[in-house]
């Protein structure tokens, strides 16, 4: 059913919580979560053209560098950009055929493939380009937040977590409850801030990015150089003059 | 956006069949249809219908799992192309009923409610292709007040200018029909000119900033996730130069709406009818085959913002 | 599913490999692994793609064309190690130096290296030379560890954390997770880098530094601490050798040698006792400052004297260096001023107990939380040496060497300084060397040169070339083989080493004399075996090709022989093991090299009769013991499987290691986990564990007395003296003090020609050339661009994606551009290793990577410009030999008119064919 689901009382927000601050955008969760979700040589995430002129192939995640400026601070910032599991996910809505859907018990956003008839206007209402058409099976694919790894009964419950935030070597990747306020990523977002990618579309992305940061040492001003240009000043004189005992 | 052929196919087709359609629904249901008009009314509904089933199969091919096509007439509830599929279903009957009971009765209630509803049920199939388009909040060309009008006027347009010809082909000349499609190629030519006015000055979506939670900021991407194209590439990220564009336009309003009007208005006049109607037709349907590309051409995603292109 | 090591790259992390139906299903990190806990790299999780890649090469290959033009024939093993043999029996009964045999990223270096010592070569070395190995030294030389391989950044408590010249890579996992500490901590990350990406990405402070000016930078940062009198007196009287009295006597042949007393001990001076005493004795006041006259009469000053003197002259102060390092000066104090604040304000105290050699007992670990960490992009100037050594000795006045806070040594680290070992040489004619190949010699003595002083070496490491060349001059092995002729080096055997493409300085001129034959239509290096699992671009000039298997279809050790799995919780080492069978006829190079070692009846590989000693490279792992009780696998040896480090082997020993995860870790006790140099229980348990030879305190060398040795005997004070033309280069770059100086190629090139740094880097998500071609990594990545600094670009009139000339002195390349930011104003970069040459690693002959990909080799030389009559120098460091590729300068300009849309140079095709026997002669 394509209609968004009324959030039940107590149900689930699955998603992700990532730190724009701590990714240094190795695509390791780009390629853990290829390697998840695809078979190997018999792959589900299809790949295109592999060792020649347009070697290209389906990803549920793919990782952007950008140059930013704000506030007078200059950085790069590497933003992994996937599906968001909006609440308001116009990319389940549009879609005719009930393949696309939106899980009542955790706000997972899904794509039933044996439903789907790749008309590929999901991919056409997602601001995000987060979903991606298999051209081998004329079905859309996107990110299930590892759906078959997070209610995996039988993986130890550490390991439950979707394969990018298992692999994220800078741990810059956090997956949780957001509708738990005691949740981590809950407590994490408290404590950051989070921020919603095009926020002013209004898709009410689940999924957070924390901000880049600043960290500063206050320290003492810099003393100025010695008068003499002699390193060997007063200061390292008096050091040297301190008995010391070995 | 990828004007990709079978969407361009799909709604410029339906586009006269519907609009075509709708023209026989209101000549009923206005008591403006003569009983002679019987061979009329029969071959428009069929002429129609043939447009129409040609733009919904074309939509199909657009389709990577044709099989499964049955399967979008569920979700109407919320979604626009399913709706569409049902509207387009459902107005087939009618539209046959219509013929039928017009063929049988000539004027009377029932032709005249078969008509309204015919004439509803194609403007609204024509609304739900147009809100498809409509809805979709990532590319502000479409999501916007122009997007439906213009969708129902262009087949408006395209019917009339597809009953005038007919109507001459029938009956050998095109009657009122060739000054109200002449009409609405004037209307056609300045809506669409108010669109592109609109898409030109509309301010873009988002910025790239903001496309990465510092809409405060100022962003510029550096590294893609990936050096060749991809799905998202291939289909949000198509542009087209702008002097290509400009070229397009000109075409578009030159050959789909100037040139229609120019014909409509000679044949209004009794000048060489019969070519000047069916010229008419041939310059709207490719200039509307133009005005569809640029379209979906000229139509930018957000989401290609990501990958640093202008939106 | 199995657990074991991956081998995507050179960080070890620890894998579960998942099977279904017999096919690699899923790789993901091992939570209990102690290099990755867990995580895995985007390398690592592509690895199930290089497995089966269609790069692997599938079957022993014989050249049928001429050399280079990839045509061969497929042969059998018997055939294949019959011809390997028979060159090498033959060879080893001449003269066993005639074999060079070079490795590149393998992490068997215990294995080869013993062949190679075992053969009686003295032409061994792996990749390090080209890689760090300035940086391995001048840790080595100064602290007994390095950075990287022998130490790791206190993550759980550094508040300050200074990166030098890292981007991507060096290394992968434990550094993001490491980065990730801090960050989660709020602790303070400033990257000293020409270029913002990867780790750089996400520092707090950005330093957009000069390439080649870092050592500038960091004595700045030395003349602030000495001017604000911010320094670790205590730490540097107790640790280091800054008290030790350095004999000031110019001209006398023991000037600069710290003044020793009668029983051989360094001798300080004892402000309580106004006496020269030994200086490691306790309880002493030692000065660090002022003069002293010894027992015959001389004078002599306290290192550290020297060292304020040196730097705290105004030529290294902040504005005096800060035009040349692109920094400006403000920022350097005030650096300066925040290292001291949290080295000093903000010690990290850990209750926890520890007795240091001198046998004091504290009752706390307290620590200067400035941690450091640098690589590459310091490592591969050829003023790198001096550069570390300075972030060295900034190390050691800070008190930041192992203790809370601070950088750490791994486990087996820290070991005496200079190392046991010097290099080793032939002891009888064709027999074995009497030492590992690979050494640190301890003065000009231990150099392998002949009476003139000329090398032994084919690459000239351990010669006055390159004196302190640990690693061996990989990049000059084929220029020097091609050099000296067929009478010096008949084989040239290569294993997993792109030697004819990225590996070269240039590929031009490296493949041109792999290819060039004598008068009589021979080639000038006789015989070239290369072994790989892939078709690089190097195989093409194989003479024989030995087919290696991918790392999922062998076992390997990671050995504390070699570069284990240590961390400064303590020693560890890992296994690999064959998940998968190989579905071609290839053999694991291990194998092979040990069968080939046992047909040579090598000793150590072969009992007196001559028969093989081991079956297999496994076989080796468990039997083989280095000396008594010490094998490759440190864990669970001995009968029961319980002794560690040092016990008899232990039959079982591998199902161990698989029963534990693939590896072995010993976790020492919180007693032992700082000050690891003079931590009397470390040290001791250290020996225990064969870990070290000896358990006395390592004194950290603020001073390096052997680098004056070494000068001493230019200036002719030794037996074994520089020949004449680099006497003065001896004298000039052996200082014991950290010294800068404008990278050799730099000041030999014409500024006004080539104004711009050019340098290189790989990008994280293939940071070795093995792993890009495989079909995930090459989606991210299949072409390169040169990128440029805004402003450059606009003054220059280039835009994104425009192509350009760049041009240097030893040639040009056209590529396209991209433009950035975050990038020093007057250096361009590039990722490394994208460029391929067409036809190599099985891609189509249309693969982006041939003719949009570049490779900045092509306008670098492996020799610096010629300098009147003598031949030219290598492109090394002077001291260390390693290869100074960021050294390069360049010019840039737009593509005048338009050319083909194809990056140049572009050389023609050579893919593999193979002709395959007919079946009946198999």
């Amino acid at each position: 059913m394509t209609m968004l689901p009324e959030r039940a009382p107590g149900a689930k927000k699955f998603g992700l919580v990532i730190d724009l601050d701590t990714c240094v955008g190795c695509h390791a969760c780009a390629v853990n979560c290829k390697e998840w979700n695809t078979g190997g040589e018999a792959g589900i995430l299809p790949d295109y053209d592999q060792y020649g002129a347009q070697p290209d192939g389906v990803w549920f995640n793919r990782i952007h560098s950008y140059e930013t400026e704000e506030g007078g601070c200059s950085r790069t910032v590497n933003l992994p950009r996937s599906c968001l599991h909006c609440e308001d996910a116009l990319c389940v809505t549009v879609c005719p055929t009930g393949a696309s859907y939106k899980r009542v018990e955790d706000g997972i956003v899904l794509v039933d493939t044996d439903k789907c008839i790749g008309c590929q206007l999901c991919a056409w209402a997602c601001p995000y380009g987060a979903r991606e058409l298999d051209e081998k099976a004329g079905v859309m694919r996107k990110c299930t937040l590892c759906i078959d790894r997070i209610h995996d009964e039988n993986l130890p419950p550490a390991e439950r977590e979707p394969a990018c935030v298992a692999t994220c070597p800078a741990r810059a990747r956090h997956f949780g409850d957001l509708a738990d306020p005691e949740s981590e990523v809950s407590k994490l977002l408290e404590a950051r801030g989070g921020l919603d990618l095009l926020s002013d579309l209004g898709y009410r992305p689940t999924n957070k990015y924390l901000p880049p940061r600043r960290a500063t040492i206050p320290s003492a001003p810099a003393p100025a150089p010695s008068p003499d240009g002699k390193g060997l000043g007063a200061a390292l004189l008096k050091l040297l003059d301190k008995a010391l005992s070995r | 956006m990828r004007p990709a052929t079978s969407i361009l196919l799909l709604t410029t087709a339906t586009g006269f069949g519907f609009g075509l359609l709708a023209w026989l629904g209101a000549y009923a249901t206005l008591g403006l249809l003569p009983p002679a008009a019987r061979v009329l009314l029969a071959a428009g509904i069929t002429v129609s219908l043939i447009f129409a089933s040609f733009g919904l199969a074309a939509s199909v091919f657009h389709l990577e799992r044709k099989e499964r096509a049955w399967r979008a007439f569920t979700q109407w509830q919320s979604s626009w192309l399913s709706r569409e599929g049902v509207a387009a279903v459902l107005i087939y009957p009618v539209a046959i009923a219509f013929g039928v009971a017009f063929w049988r009765d000539g004027q009377s209630l029932w032709v005249r409610l078969l008509g309204a509803t015919t004439l509803i049920g194609s403007l609204g199939t024509v609304y739900c292709t147009a809100m498809i388009y409509a809805s979709l909040k990532p590319v502000r060309q479409w999501h916007n007040a122009h997007t439906a009008p213009d969708y129902l006027l262009y087949a408006l347009f395209s019917g009339a200018v597809l009953f005038a010809a007919l109507r001459t082909v029938v009956l050998g000349a095109p009657g009122a029909m060739a000054s109200v499609a002449a009409g609405m190629a004037a209307v056609a030519f300045v809506a669409k000119r108010a669109y592109w006015r609109h898409i030109d000055q509309q301010a873009p979506l988002a910025t790239l900033a903001a496309a990465i939670g510092m809409p405060n900021g100022k962003a510029r991407a550096l590294d893609a996730p990936h050096f060749s194209e991809n799905f998202i590439l291939r289909q949000m990220g198509f542009t087209i130069a702008r002097r290509h564009a400009a070229r397009l336009r000109r075409l578009a309003l030159g050959i789909g709406f100037a040139l229609p009007l120019l014909l409509e208005g000679m044949a209004s006049l009794a000048v060489a009818p019969r070519a000047s109607t069916l010229l008419a037709f041939a310059c709207a349907a490719l200039g509307l085959l133009i005005e569809r590309w640029l379209f979906f051409g000229e139509a930018t995603h957000v989401s290609a913002l990501y990958y640093g292109r202008r939106v | 599913m199995a657990r074991t090591t991956c081998y995507m790259c050179a960080c070890r992390c620890g894998i579960k490999v998942h099977l279904e139906d017999g096919k690699l299903r899923y790789i993901e990190g091992n939570r209990e692994h102690p290099i990755n806990r867990g995580v895995l790299c985007a390398k690592g999780s592509a690895g199930i793609m290089t497995a089966i890649s269609p790069a692997r090469l599938s079957t022993p290959l014989r050249r049928i064309g001429p050399r280079g033009c990839g045509s061969f024939e497929a042969i059998s093993w018997d055939e294949a190690m019959g011809i390997a043999t028979d060159r090498l029996a033959a060879i080893r009964a001449s003269d066993p130096s005639r074999l060079a045999f070079y490795t590149g990223r393998d992490q068997s270096q215990s294995l080869t290296g013993h062949f190679a010592r075992m053969f009686g070569t003295v032409n061994f070395a792996a990749h390090g030379g080209f890689c760090s190995v300035n940086m391995a030294a001048a840790g080595l030389y100064s602290v007994g560890g390095a950075f990287w391989e022998f130490g790791e950044p206190d993550w759980e408590h550094a508040k300050l954390f200074l990166l030098f010249g890292v981007a991507e890579d060096h290394d992968s996992n434990p550094i993001k997770l490491g980065l990730g500490t801090l960050k989660a901590r709020g602790a303070k990350i400033i990257s000293i880098n020409p270029v913002r990406t990867g780790y750089s990405a996400i520092a707090d402070e950005f330093l957009a530094i000069t390439p080649g000016t870092d050592g500038l930078l960091v004595l700045a940062l030395i003349h602030c601490l000495l001017e604000a009198g911010r320094i670790d007196t205590e730490f540097l009287i107790r640790y280091t050798n800054a008290h030790h009295l350095v004999i000031d006597a110019p001209g006398a042949p023991d000037h600069g040698l710290i003044a020793r007393d009668a029983a051989g001990r360094e001798v300080c001076f004892d402000r309580a006792s106004r006496a020269l005493l030994a200086a490691q004795t306790v309880g002493t006041d030692p000065a660090l400052s002022g003069r002293v006259m010894l027992p015959d009469g001389r004078y002599a000053r306290p290192a550290f004297a020297l060292l304020a003197e040196r730097y705290g002259d105004a030529q290294y102060s902040p504005e005096a260096i800060a035009a040349r390092c692109g920094i400006d000066a403000a920022t350097i104090r005030r650096i300066a001023a925040e290292i001291a604040e949290v080295a000093f304000n903000q010690p990290v105290v850990l209750e926890q107990p520890w007795t240091d050699t001198a046998g004091r007992e504290h009752a706390t670990m307290t620590g200067r939380p400035v941690a450091m960490h640098a690589m590459r992009g310091v490592s591969a100037h050829s003023n790198g040496f001096h550069t570390c050594r300075a972030v060295h000795v900034l190390q050691m006045l800070l008190g930041a060497i192992d203790t809370p806070g601070s950088w750490r040594y791994k486990s087996p680290y820290p070991k005496p300084i200079p190392c046991a070992s010097a290099p080793g040489r032939p002891r009888v004619p064709g027999g074995a060397l009497d030492a590992p190949p690979l050494g640190c010699p301890r003065g000009p003595e231990d150099l392998l040169v002949d009476e003139a002083g000329e090398p032994l070496r084919l690459d000239r490491a351990f010669s006055w070339d390159a004196p302190l060349a640990i690693h061996g001059l990989m990049h000059m092995a084929i220029a020097r083989a091609y050099e000296s002729g067929p009478e010096k080096i008949d084989t040239l055997f290569l294993f997993m080493s792109n030697m004819a493409w990225n590996s070269a300085m240039n590929p031009g001129e490296t493949t041109r004399m792999l290819t060039e034959c004598d008068e009589h239509g021979n080639y000038r290096i006789p015989f070239v075996i290369v072994a790989d699992a892939f078709a690089s671009e190097t195989v093409a000039y194989a003479d024989l090709v030995l087919p290696d298997t991918t790392y999922l279809e062998r076992h390997d050790c990671i050995s504390l022989l070699d570069r284990p799995i240590g961390s400064a919780h303590g020693p560890g080492d890992a296994i690999r093991v064959p998940v998968l069978k190989p579905d071609r006829d290839v053999r694991p190079f291990q194998d092979v090299l040990i069968d080939l070692a046992g047909r040579l009846e090598l000793a150590d590989f072969a009992d007196e009769q001559g028969r093989p000693l081991y079956s297999s490279y496994a076989d080796y792992m468990v039997r083989h013991e280095r000396k008594h009780g010490v094998g490759p696998l440190a864990g669970f040896r001995g009968e029961d499987g319980l002794a560690r480090g040092k016990g008899e082997p232990n039959p079982r020993q591998l199902e161990r290691y698989i029963e534990n995860g693939g590896f072995w870790r010993y976790e020492l006790p919180h007693e032992q986990r700082y000050f690891k140099h003079a931590n009397r229980a470390y040290l001791t348990g250290a020996r225990t564990m064969g870990l070290i030879d000896d358990d006395d305190q390592i004194v950290l060398q603020l001073y390096v007395e052997t680098l004056q040795r070494f000068r001493l005997a230019a200036e002719g004070h030794s037996p074994t003296r520089p020949p004449e033309r680099l006497r003065e280069r001896i004298i000039r770059y052996f200082d014991p003090l950290p010294i800068w100086y404008v990278p050799l190629e730099e000041a030999l090139s014409d500024r006004a020609r080539f104004p711009l740094h050019a340098i290189t880097q790989r990008p994280m998500a293939m940071y070795h050339s093995w792993g890009s071609h495989n079909t995930w990594l090459r989606q991210i990545l299949s072409e390169n661009r040169l990128y440029v600094h805004q402003d450059l670009a606009a003054e220059l009139g280039v835009a994104d994606e425009d192509w350009v000339w760049v041009r240097s002195r030893n040639g040009s390349l056209r590529c396209q551009v991209r433009t950035m930011r975050g990038v020093n104003r007057d250096t361009v970069w590039t990722w490394n290793a994208i460029g391929k040459r067409t036809g190599a690693w099985a891609l189509k002959h249309d693969a982006p990577e041939f003719g949009r990909g570049f490779l900045l080799n092509h306008i670098i030389s492996e020799y610096l410009p010629k300098q009147g009559d003598d031949a030219p120098h290598s492109n090394s460091d002077p001291i260390t030999g390693q290869a100074a590729w960021f050294d390069l300068t360049v010019s840039l300009e737009r593509c005048a008119t338009p050319g083909p849309e194809e990056t140049s140079p572009r050389w023609d095709a050579n893919p593999l064919r193979i002709r395959t026997a007919p079946e009946d002669t198999r």
